[in-house]
């Protein structure tokens, strides 16, 4: 089929401001969006930029606005997308977030707040002679919360993250989760009062935003209220 | 790096957990402020007690109780000012019922402005201007559970129709 690819560009150095340009593209409709784009670059416009590397949902790289909400490109087929020939798919970066280069934005700030939430493992007295074990019961409680790829799906569709930028975000707040439910770790006293702030837990209204953008299926918001519930206990 | 997300100094979680608590609570309180104040058979009996005591029916709004019985059909009561002075006027009722409304009134204040001060904190970005709105909401709270606790409190004292 023929369809049309509505692209979000941005040129820093040429342009004031974002603008829509549109391409023709064939595709199969078992096709990726992700083909579309890669089909942009490599037969219409060299200078479409965007990020991609496993595409397979895996590297979570190439997280975007698609047809107006956030999803892997690479995990997204064409069939989902449209109804039929001539249809069009529209791509834009994700929002709240500065953008480099047309798909592209700046994730400095997204990994500033993973790092704020001290992901990973915190363990008091001697290391174990052996690997630190787990059962599977006890990997169960956080099994879905390990699913994250960091793409920012999740944290980009948040309507917290829209009105103040600097809020952590679901992305980071699930790892905290990851790491604060983890029966090894011994850190919740450090991470949970990065987490007890305007700039934390409470600004969640579980809008479910976070779990309808997730590609990894990851039931987010039930995690993150796990965490508020911890906090209350703690506090 | 210099990080803005270092501990907090003060916990909000008291106040998450109490939102959860006073939403939970409201609905029933407002159930059964509905249902006292609105549809209830305490308000026919409280009449009823006037009625058998003093001998005389406390005095309707003519036109009140018109629209209300044209709705509600011929026996309906208008809740009238002098059965709520009454009830809140009765030694028994009065600390159960002066209780249920200050507890209301907490409630929904509490509820309320948290709701607020979040939605304020949502838009204003200038810790400044943050700082000044969030005290003057929660000041507006504060004076508003004075006015109220004062006004169910002294509300029916020494009431006689």
């Amino acid at each position: 089929m023929e369809l049309t690819a509505k692209i979000k560009r941005y040129n820093p150095e040429k342009d004031d401001a974002p603008h829509w340009e549109t391409y023709e593209v064939p595709a199969e409709p078992d096709d990726s969006a992700l083909s579309l784009l890669l089909y942009v670059k490599w037969h219409l416009d060299g200078t479409l930029t965007f990020r991609k590397s496993c595409a397979h949902g895996i590297c979570g790289s190439d997280a975007m606005k698609i047809n107006g909400e956030n999803k892997l490109a690479c995990s997204e087929l064409v069939q989902d997308l449209v109804s039929g020939d001539g249809d069009t798919i529209k791509f834009a970066p994700l929002p709240a977030a500065p953008v480099i280069k047309d798909l592209v934005i700046d994730q400095s700030r997204f990994f500033e707040k993973y790092r704020a939430v001290k992901p990973w493992l915190m363990t008091e007295g001697p290391a174990p002679e052996r690997e630190r074990e787990q059962s599977p019961e006890e990997f169960d409680i956080i099994e879905d919360a390990t699913k994250c790829i960091m793409c920012g799906a999740c944290t980009h569709a948040c309507p917290s993250t829209w009105s103040d930028p600097d809020y952590l975000g679901p992305a980071a707040m699930l790892k905290a989760y990851r790491y604060t439910f983890d029966t090894r770790d011994d850190g919740a006293e450090e991470r949970l009062p990065v987490l007890d702030s305007d700039k934390g837990l409470w600004k969640c209204y579980t809008i479910f935003n976070c779990n309808q953008a997730c590609p990894k299926d990851i039931d987010i918001t039930r995690w993150l209220s796990a965490l508020k519930r911890r906090s209350v206990t703690a506090a | 790096m210099a990080s803005q997300y270092g501990k907090s100094r003060r916990s909000n979680a008291g106040n998450w957990f109490l939102h959860r608590i006073t939403g939970t609570f409201l609905v029933f309180l407002l159930i059964t402020h509905f249902w006292v104040q609105h549809y209830d058979d305490t308000t026919r009996s409280v009449v009823e007690q006037v009625v058998t005591e003093k001998g005389e029916r406390p005095e309707y709004s003519e036109a009140a109780q018109k629209a209300v019985r044209a709705k509600f059909g011929a026996d309906a009561e208008v809740t009238s000012y002098d059965v709520l002075m009454l009830r809140l006027a009765d030694p028994v009722y009065a600390v159960l019922w002066k209780g249920f409304n200050i507890l209301f009134l907490i409630a929904a204040l509490h509820h309320g402005f948290y709701g607020l001060n979040n939605i304020l904190t949502d838009y204003i970005r200038n810790p400044l201007n943050r700082k000044i709105a969030t005290s003057l909401s929660w000041t507006a709270a504060l004076v508003l559970l004075v006015i109220g606790v004062y006004s169910v409190i002294v509300a029916g004292w020494g009431y006689a129709p």
